[in-house]
């Protein structure tokens, strides 16, 4: 067990006043507050540190014990004899705050006034810090339904990803934030989704948008071609005469719909005529044969 | 999307503060309440940040005008801790595939 130098932990001298005391608290209070620093289990240790620190010396009987057995507080016990025998049952002038995790006092500080302090019985219960996290997911991911891990605050959380998510979308994993101070209730776990961009597959709501290349002769003459869609293969008739950026709707081969099991979005799909570049001398002139009739 | 509120009077009462206090933080654009049948209610989903400017205003004496600040702040601060999470939840992404 280390001894904790409570005038080193507030930064002031051996001599402060009350006073002195009271402002180098809320000083630092102001500064490593849980409220001003989430997410930052340094500021929270260093705070409940100070709020330890201002329990005893804000209180004249601590003090008068800690400054007489800090450094040799294995015989504090002769010092609360000697209390016990002048007065008993003074109240606590310390003031402090209702602070956050308050039951974690040092071992040195239990060692020294026994249990978690005398404000213990009238902190309230808060609900935990609410945590929030961002989740990369490629468009085939985001098909479907599917569980991923993450690590949050150092802990890993295995979430259940539905079929459908959007980009930006948030979702609520309630109680999987940090623990509640005083046996308040859990936080809660935010998790947006970034969703990035598939090169060939354009996501519009629950649609999908495609491009598909057909040549020249089958779009003129008609024919059939098979293009792969998010779930499978599927062969399209081409009617003759399929001008250029036609647009051919599939009726549920679109992106599943949020919660919502066995619907989906449409498909389109936009044919883009390619027409030849390099023509040989026959295929010009049947061309220009062509142009003629 | 179903969502649970909580009387402001019930609220204040509890946290043994004025309901001033409340209208004030909407004034800032701290928190939205809402009207029905005359009462005026807040967003369960609002307790937190509602609750964390009491401690901040009754522990550390932080005024209205240093809530706004700070709950400015606390979004930048979140924005860049949330930008961190996702850059070190993409390079485990990309570990994992090497």
């Amino acid at each position: 067990m280390e001894y904790i130098d409570y005038y080193k932990v507030l930064e002031i001298k051996k001599d402060s006043s009350t006073d002195d005391i009271k402002k180098a608290y809320r000083k630092l209070a102001r500064k490593y507050h849980p409220d001003l620093n989430p997410n930052n289990e340094e500021a929270n240790k260093k705070f409940q540190q100070i709020n330890e620190a201002n329990e005893v010396l804000s209180d004249p009987e601590k003090r008068k014990k800690y400054d007489r057995y800090g450094k040799d507080w294995q015989h504090a016990d002769q010092f609360d004899a000697q209390q016990q025998r002048q007065s008993q049952g003074r109240g606590r002038s310390g003031g402090g705050f209702s602070g956050f995790g308050g039951d974690d006092f040092s071992d040195f500080f239990s060692s020294m006034f026994g249990g978690g302090g005398s404000r213990s019985s009238s902190r309230s219960p808060f609900k935990g810090q609410d945590y929030s996290s961002e989740l990369s997911l490629n468009l085939i991911d985001a098909y479907t339904t599917h569980k991923q891990t993450l690590t949050v605050n150092g802990k890993q959380v295995r979430i259940t990803i539905p079929a459908g998510v959007e980009n930006g979308q948030k979702i609520k994993l309630t109680g999987y934030g940090a623990p509640g101070p005083n046996n308040g209730p859990a936080g809660d776990l935010y998790i947006s989704f970034n969703i990035s961009e598939h090169p060939k597959f354009k996501r519009k709501g629950n649609d999908i948008h495609i491009q598909e290349e057909v040549d020249l002769y089958t779009a003129i003459l008609g024919g059939e071609k098979i293009i792969e869609t998010l779930n499978g293969k599927v062969k399209l008739t081409i009617p003759p005469g399929t001008q250029p950026d036609t647009t051919l709707r599939l009726k549920g081969k679109g992106f599943p719909i949020y919660k919502k099991e066995n619907l989906f979005g449409d498909l389109y799909v936009k044919w883009q005529v390619k027409l030849p570049t390099k023509l040989n001398t026959q295929q010009k002139e049947l061309f220009e044969q062509l142009s003629k009739l | 999307m179903e969502t649970n509120l909580i009387s402001v009077d019930d609220f204040c009462g509890h946290y043994k503060v004025a309901t001033d206090f409340v209208t004030s933080l909407e004034e800032y654009g701290l928190v939205k309440t809402k009207l029905v049948n005359k009462a005026v209610f807040i967003d369960a989903d609002d307790l937190t940040g509602l609750e964390r400017y009491i401690r901040l205003y009754k522990e550390l004496e932080i005024n209205l005008e240093g809530l706004h600040a700070v709950s400015h702040l606390l979004g930048q601060l979140e924005l860049l801790q949330n930008k961190i999470a996702s850059l070190k939840n993409e390079i485990s992404y990309y570990k994992q595939l090497h």
